[in-house]
């Protein structure tokens, strides 16, 4: 079984929520939907947000999957950003030296959208 | 209840064989103190107050001991652990007793170098009796061997308490100072200020790096001042884990702004090669709220003058 | 050291990494970890059993909750039979870059715990040892 995430549009933005863990086997599968959702979605140019607050455990394998997808979605001409990061995830990543530079983030949900604002 | 000492610190059957090994006290020397017990039964009060009388004399425990009633109940303790020591028996509830005897001496603030010296004045006692006796030859000297390793057992247990008392103390000293250590103060509405004072060493950097976290997830804070101007020394170390602490804050989609930097920081931070474009930097710290209140769609304006 | 739990958890599929990964923070929490250092054991978890099935080509790992009698912890060990680590000292800085990590896996996790011992052998394989303490509770 393959668990799906779920991309709801949000104020003509799309909204992909990661819960609970992402699994090495599921994360592939996250940026292929990610970037097939986008591809659905052509005609429209909304941004993209990817709320990771339910991720308790980001390693580095994980937060190169969010990067890279983040920097492709971005070449298809979607503004991207990542929001929900916890504390002690954020703090783990730096103390590896990982500082997801190039990728644009948000405190929530809410925040995102805001930087988002109204599609063009 | 509190717990045991014995399970605090993790004192099973199997450390018991070992330490006692260690000691070299095995079913030898045990019934070679069952059977001095009669002697030291009939010898305790002597030994006791004798032991008291010494403690006494001297300036540095005298002071601790101004109490009289203190000194009588001190005293009738003193009988029962002095008893136990000739018991024959070692078992979790003799450790036990012996550790909260130990910390009962650390609460009390008795520094460990009484306990050792009262321990050789105690021995001194006991081995006059065991010379007094009238055995001679290898069965006294295996009567003392017994006795003193019993007692330096005991000892060792109680330096054990002691130890771990101190680091429990220590641990509640850490605990108070991590508090006051990175304060996180709310100046406006999702504007929060992190002053730093002192030395900043590794453990205190990640410290800092935690309670600003927190603090942004706890807020829903956009931006974070830092402001170093009360931190002795900057070198690049410090530098590296200020920086890692504004990658962690923008991570969770917060702004930091470094505020006090002198100029000897300035260099430091140039010579890190740190990309400056994605650092918001002031040199006062009115400035920095300034700036931290326009990233909030906020200003402070003049009052209208004369209205 | 006393151990208080040990387990073995094989390492040979990709399935295989959040098992370890979950044990890790499972036994983290019952060694009392704060948040914190919970993330940190953990994802040093998930870094060093991927390593040991994409590099090592699969192997196990133990995962223990110990204590030395003051303080509580986690060990892990992670043993894997493959090629071995050709230059440890690159690894360690964190030189290495493969498709599926950004060979921050040894050097990162070694800074997330508070020992960190590596044995690479050519051809024989690489057992890499991390133990993290519990810090006193904030």
């Amino acid at each position: 079984m393959t668990p799906t995430i779920p991309i709801l549009r949000v104020r003509g933005h799309l909204l992909v929520s990661v819960q609970g863990e992402l699994g090495d086997d599921v994360v592939e599968q996250f940026q292929n939907d990610v970037l097939s959702a986008i591809e659905r979605d052509r005609g429209r140019d909304g941004g993209l947000l990817v709320d990771i607050s339910g991720l308790e455990v980001v390693d580095t394998y994980v937060a190169r999957v969010l990067a890279d997808t983040a920097a492709m979605a971005r070449l298809m001409g979607r503004h991207t950003v990542v929001c929900g990061m916890r504390p002690e995830v954020a703090a783990t990543l730096v103390q590896m030296g990982y500082m997801l530079d190039g990728v644009e983030t948000a405190l929530d949900v809410d925040d995102g959208l805001d930087r988002l604002g109204l599609p063009r | 209840m509190d717990p045991s000492l014995t399970e605090v610190l993790q004192f099973d059957e199997h450390q018991l064989r070992t330490r006692l090994a260690f000691f070299r006290i095995g079913e030898e020397e045990l019934d070679r103190l069952a059977a001095m017990r009669p002697l030291m039964e009939e010898a305790t009060a002597q030994i006791v107050s004798l032991f008291y009388e010494h403690l006494l004399s001297q300036p540095e425990t005298r002071d601790f001991l101004d109490d009289p009633v203190l000194v009588d109940r001190l005293q009738a303790k003193q009988t029962a652990y002095f008893l136990q020591l000739f018991e024959g028996r070692v078992d979790l509830a003799y450790v036990e007793n012996r550790f909260r005897v130990g910390a009962a001496h650390e609460r009390l603030g008795v520094p460990p170098r009484w306990y050792i010296g009262a321990f050789d004045r105690y021995l001194g006692l006991v081995r006059e009796r065991l010379i007094g006796r009238g055995v001679a030859g290898a069965e006294l000297v295996a009567d003392l061997a017994a006795v003193e390793r019993i007692m330096h057992f005991d000892a060792a247990l109680a330096i054990d308490a002691y130890v771990a008392g101190h680091l429990a103390t220590h641990a509640r000293n850490q605990a108070a100072l991590r508090e006051l250590a990175s304060p996180v103060i709310r100046v406006h509405d999702r504007v929060l200020l992190l002053p730093l004072v002192g030395t900043i060493d590794s453990f205190r950097a990640q410290q800092v790096m935690e309670s600003a976290l927190l603090g942004v997830s706890e807020e829903q804070a956009r931006v974070l001042i830092l402001d170093i101007a009360g931190v002795a020394v900057v070198d690049t170390q410090v530098a590296d884990h200020l920086l890692k602490t504004t990658a962690a804050l923008r991570l969770l989609g917060a702004k930091t702004i470094l505020t006090g930097i002198s100029p000897q920081v300035a260099r430091t931070i140039v010579e890190l090669g740190v990309d400056l474009k994605t650092l918001h930097t002031r040199n006062k710290l009115s400035d920095g709220l300034e700036l931290a209140l326009s990233l909030v769609g906020r200003e402070i304006t003049d009052k209208e003058r004369g209205s | 050291m006393t151990v208080l739990v040990s387990e073995r958890l094989t390492i040979a599929v990709e399935g295989d990494v959040p098992v370890v990964r979950r044990r890790a923070r499972e036994l983290a929490q019952a060694a009392h970890f704060d948040a914190f250092a919970s993330a940190a054991i953990t994802t040093a978890a998930s870094e060093l059993s991927r390593n040991a099935l994409v590099h090592g080509g699969g192997g196990y790992a133990v995962v223990e909750h110990v204590s030395d009698g003051l303080r509580e912890g986690l060990r892990l060990v992670f043993v894997d039979e493959g090629p071995g680590i050709l230059d440890i000292d690159r690894a360690l800085r964190g030189g290495y870059s493969t498709g599926r990590s950004l060979g921050l896996g040894l050097s990162g996790s070694r800074r997330l715990v508070d020992e960190f011992h590596v044995e690479t052998s050519l051809g024989k394989g690489t057992r890499v040892e991390v133990v993290k303490w519990a810090r006193f509770r904030r």
